[in-house]
């Protein structure tokens, strides 16, 4: 090996460790701070090094914070609007998949533009709606306002997996009058099983991770979800900020995992919807 | 795509019976919702009659282009978004080329770069937080320790909005490292095989091969970058607030401000619709800027 390769090979792996840092310490910190007893993290400051004897320490703090009760919001709110969004998208991306139909070209251009509008757009008109209605205050509501943005992605991902399944596949079925929501139910959707798993997780952590529409509609701290259950603790000093770092890491750890695991079906599903309109 | 021949009359109405429901829905809590901004931007609504605001032209339009607040808002918008594309896209790219190739500890190390992008931005937002607390932060302690003072990286005029992008390039780049990192992957390995015994030296094949292959997927990234940074909201809100005198007050902060803090629904919803425009100018590049490449790529 010269010596410019070796320099060359030392300065990548010099560079990756930066990344890592950079990366990786937040998250790090996190759970350094979940494991320090509140004396340490106000008074003689926080130390560097995991301390993960504190954990029982953690554990009691965790109840003194509603976690289990927002977790459980949160788990509702995403589970209705996967089940919501992967309906609705399914029907969405057959038809768009499989027929060539007058306004195919508004319904995906309509498709695209929900994906560039900001929430914060359609937050008024939906609060004097729902007040109207009735929904203010109720997951339900926040679950039919969080389906209009998971909604075109799940679509768009399912659309690009139907594509790939021959129509031979179907034809018989067809042509002996079977009716094509049965074909789409009991023959489509079986084979295009992985993608169907991929838009679940990303409806589902689209909810997961929602909180301008939970924090505005949701008024009664029994429906908080998650998210604004952990931003309530912003600029509130009674709560030991290693039971808040607990929380945030308890409501952190099923994304993470379940983000490193279909990270590619995300992206492909991601940039798929914002490339084909 | 596969168009289908359409046999009878009744087959033709079959598209539209799976593509209702999916339309009505969106009508119903995307496009009427919008529409009705629209028109509210037009009226002096307020959060005690919802809806019953009396029309008043392009009243609120007057106000808001002779308000300072807005034109700071405007500004932070879009330098908020194109530092974030800048940004992010840099660094995602940079993580992109440090990995590519294959190392012992990659898949842990490609797992580690992810994390800004799986956390939820809540948690991101009180993780960071906490980093930039001004008594207790660990920035605070590492500029102590390095004798340069304390900072108050999210109460100081100069500091919020550089904090806060810090935090959003942390979630973003993760992004673009995996959209190019998937364009990286795809590049043909002989290509650049041939290149380098054709004599060319690493940045010459880089420039000529590996960066044409990638310049796709980068777009890409930062237009979807672009589009994320317009709509982001929690993290600004947590960290900022908007403040510290409106220096992070961006478009859409400034709609949940304004609608919920000072009661004005129509004033709330002209901000709006100038979010919309900008959004929606974005978009219309995008969009552009995709039907070319893809007559380009002969899809």
């Amino acid at each position: 090996m010269t010596m410019k390769t070796l320099t060359l090979k030392t300065l990548r792996y010099l560079l990756i460790g930066i990344l890592v840092v950079m990366a990786g310490f937040p998250v790090y910190w996190m759970a350094a701070t979940a494991l320090s007893p509140n004396a340490e993290l106000y008074g003689t400051g926080q130390r560097f090094l995991l301390q993960p004897q504190n954990i029982f320490g953690l554990v009691t703090e965790l109840g003194q914070v509603p976690t289990g009760q927002w977790l459980f919001n949160t788990l509702l709110i995403a589970a209705g609007g996967t089940v919501l969004s992967l309906t609705l998208g399914s029907l969405a991306g057959y038809a768009l998949s499989r027929f060539k139909f007058h306004g195919r070209g508004i319904v995906g251009f309509l498709l695209f533009m929900t994906q560039v509008v900001p929430e914060a757009l359609i937050l008024v008109p939906l609060y004097a709606m729902f007040i109207t209605f009735g929904l203010l205050n109720s997951l339900t509501g926040l679950v039919l306002a969080n389906v209009g943005f998971s909604l075109p992605v799940a679509c768009f991902v399912l659309k690009g997996a139907m594509d790939a399944v021959p129509y031979e596949i179907e034809e018989s079925a067809i042509i002996d009058n079977c009716p094509r929501f049965s074909v789409l139910t009991m023959i489509i959707l079986p084979l295009i099983a992985p993608s169907i798993a991929a838009a679940a997780v990303i409806s589902f952590f689209a909810g997961w991770n929602e909180f301008l529409f939970a924090s505005t509609f949701l008024s009664d701290r029994a429906n908080w979800p998650a998210s604004v259950g952990l931003a309530s603790f912003v600029g509130q000093y009674e709560t030991p900020m290693s039971a808040v770092m607990g929380t945030a890491l308890v409501f952190s750890v099923p994304a993470i995992v379940f983000f490193l695991l279909i990270q590619r079906k995300i992206v492909a599903g991601l940039t798929a919807g914002a490339v084909k309109g | 795509m596969t168009g289908l021949k359409i046999r009878s009359g009744m087959t033709r109405l079959v598209p539209y019976a799976f593509i209702l429901p999916p339309m009505i829905y969106l009508m119903v809590f995307m496009f009427w919702p919008l529409g009705r901004q629209m028109y509210m931007s037009l009226t002096n609504t307020r959060i005690i009659n919802p809806n019953r605001g009396r029309f008043v032209g392009l009243g609120n339009y007057e106000r808001l282009f002779e308000d300072p607040a807005f034109y700071l808002s405007l500004k932070t918008t879009l330098v908020y978004a194109v530092l974030a594309v800048i940004f992010g896209v840099a660094l995602g790219t940079i993580s992109a080329l440090a990995i590519d190739r294959p190392f012992k500890g990659r898949p842990i190390v490609r797992a580690i770069l992810l994390f800004g992008w799986a956390v939820p931005n809540v948690a991101a937002s009180l993780i960071w937080l906490w980093m930039y607390n001004d008594r207790s932060g660990v920035f605070n302690r590492l500029t102590e320790m390095l004798g340069v003072g304390r900072f108050g990286w999210l109460t100081s005029v100069d500091l919020a909005l550089p904090s806060i992008l810090a935090t959003t390039v942390w979630q973003v780049a993760p992004f673009v490292m995996l959209v190019v990192l998937a364009a990286l992957q795809s590049v043909p390995q002989e290509v650049r095989e041939a290149a380098r015994i054709d004599g060319a030296d690493g940045l010459s094949t880089f420039r000529a091969v590996t960066l044409p292959h990638i310049r796709p997927a980068i777009q890409l990234a930062a237009l979807l970058v672009c589009v994320w940074s317009i709509r982001r909201f929690d993290i600004i809100y947590l960290l900022t607030g908007g403040g510290p005198v409106g220096t992070t007050s961006t478009l859409v902060v400034k709609i949940r401000q304004t609608a919920f803090e000072n009661h004005e629904l129509g004033m709330a919803s002209a901000y709006g619709a100038i979010g919309l425009v900008l959004a929606l100018a974005v978009a219309a590049i995008h969009y552009a800027v995709e039907q070319r490449r893809m007559k380009w790529m002969g899809r």
